[in-house]
């Protein structure tokens, strides 16, 4: 099937159709964002890094939908999978050959294959992780906190493997770059490989379509996201007799921040409470004290009901647990002084669902001139 | 002679009611001052604003002033060591302040408990009061 592309030397024929380079830059763009996220920015950058995963989910949906229905070199049965062809192909290199092939190389191939199957790993962990650990996104209401912490572990060690794989992908490009003189990246971005016979080029109608099987993609998880609806973490009403006795002095912390044991020492020695009085009427202290011991740490199943609420201190001080001295161990001293935070115990300065007891990290605001 | 003690009485009931009017408070702590001692004459601003602004020894180490927490300022806002922002105590920036008279007495068995150590008296309350009510 003889094209105009292939009567004009000049230009040889696309090998690599649109919808799959633009597949593959973005999935280079998302994942860049998730991984300097992941690794480099503080928590608070979590919502972003989210972002990212839930694009590379679409992308990698795509891709796999392509791959059956796409043009003939984005199809996986095209793939060079065999072991044998393997083998020769790295026999080769080391003899300092590499034969030029239309659509990818038995190496190449074989690396697809890894990056896709890890980056939907990553993507799945991501997902549970959200959902667990921090109480968002599709799984927020069937995965509980130790799933999601547990797998935080699995998430981290797929991200090392993928950032492994990058690694070897780029040395791979340069080598055929450098050494082979093989074109591969002007090939990903104009989709033409020079002096390569095509068996059937792309055309527009297969832009086409792939704009239409990513479009499908897209309005499905919307579809998806719409109709199952998130269900956020429990969260509970503050009453108002604790909202104002409590408070008046302190930010109103959340009841899961301690346990039930811990609640009650903290109100059965208002009148020395850290050095203040804060004695009440009794009714109102028998009241408070049913309200926080019903909705105490072993009540929620969120990251800070775990790691901060269910620990007890001695002089029942959330600011003494492990978890918020690591969670807060980049603040100078000065900083809880600075008048836009006022003390170690005023969340609410930074955390600003602190009142829900969810401290999304998404929802951490740091006041201007705290961190210096 | 019956006309003019009469418009003295009235005068002097006026003269008498007006102030209190300022805040309901002020009658039952002016009463309990009072039977507390025959010589009592009435509250006083300065000696409210003495208190105010005094340094104690006598409470808690953390609060050894009202000015601890409540800026050195009646017009300011304060803050609390927990770093809550506190209203101001002056009745014109605060109006709502002083009206409540259980939430006013909780405040000064709590803080004259945390400052002085001790209950604050009737005279010492209505004083601090009166000295706001002027800011």
């Amino acid at each position: 099937m003889p094209t105009t592309d292939q009567n004009n030397n000049a230009t040889p024929p696309i090998i690599w159709d649109l919808p799959l380079r633009l597949f593959h830059w973005t999935m280079v763009a998302s994942v860049l964002v998730a991984a300097i996220t992941g690794y480099f920015l503080p928590d608070w950058w979590l919502n972003v890094h989210a972002y990212a995963g839930y694009v590379l989910g679409a992308l990698l949906i795509f891709r796999v939908i392509w791959g059956v229905v796409g043009s003939k070199y984005s199809r996986f049965k095209i793939f060079p999978l065999k072991t044998e062809q393997a083998k020769s192909h790295l026999a080769n290199l080391l003899r300092g050959r590499s034969d030029p092939y239309t659509g990818h190389n038995p190496v190449g191939a074989w690396m697809i294959v890894l990056l896709l199957a890890s980056l939907a790993a990553l993507v799945v962990t991501g997902l549970v992780v959200w959902g667990g650990q921090e109480n968002n996104g599709p799984l927020s209401a069937v995965v509980g906190y130790r799933l999601g912490s547990f797998t935080e572990e699995i998430h981290e060690f797929f991200a090392g493997f993928v950032m492994t794989l990058i690694g070897i992908h780029l040395v791979g490009v340069l080598v055929e770059t450098a050494i082979f003189k093989h074109r591969v990246v002007p090939a990903m971005i104009n989709g033409r490989k020079p002096a390569i016979q095509a068996e059937s080029p792309v055309t527009v109608w297969h832009n086409l379509f792939g704009g239409l099987v990513f479009a499908s993609v897209i309005a499905g998880l919307v579809y998806l996201a719409a109709t199952v609806g998130v269900s956020q973490a429990k969260t509970t009403q503050l009453p108002e007799v604790y909202r104002q006795e409590c408070g008046d002095c302190h930010s109103v912390y959340h009841p899961s921040l301690r346990t039930a044991q811990s609640w009650q020492a903290v109100m059965s020695r208002l009148s020395d409470h850290y050095g203040e009085d804060a004695s009440l009427a009794e009714q109102k202290v028998a009241q408070i004290t049913v309200f926080l011991k019903d909705n105490d740490a072993d009540h929620f199943d969120t990251e800070v009901a775990h790691k901060i609420g269910r620990v007890d201190t001695p002089d029942q001080r959330m600011t003494g647990t492990r978890f918020w001295r690591k969670k807060h161990d980049d603040f100078k001293p000065e900083a809880f002084k600075h008048k836009a935070v006022g003390s170690k115990v005023n969340c609410n300065a930074c955390h600003k669902d602190a009142e829900t007891g969810r401290f999304d990290d998404a929802r951490i605001e740091i006041p201007k001139g705290v961190k210096s | 002679m019956k006309p003019v003690l009469l418009t003295g009485t009235l005068a002097l009931a006026l003269a008498f009611a007006a102030p209190a009017s300022a805040s309901p408070l002020l009658d039952q702590y002016a009463q309990e001052a009072k039977s507390a001692s025959p010589e009592f004459k009435g509250f006083a601003a300065d000696r409210g604003q003495a208190l105010f602004s005094s340094r104690h020894t006598t409470g808690k180490p953390e609060t050894p002033s009202c000015t601890s927490c409540h800026s050195d300022s009646p017009s300011k806002a304060g803050l609390t060591r927990a770093g809550k922002v506190i209203e101001p105590m002056a009745a014109s920036a605060s109006p709502q302040r002083y009206t409540d008279p259980s939430k006013v007495e909780k405040w000064f068995r709590r803080n004259c408990n945390s400052v002085l150590g001790r209950d604050c008296t009737a005279r010492e309350k209505g004083d601090f009061i009166t000295f706001m009510l002027t800011q």
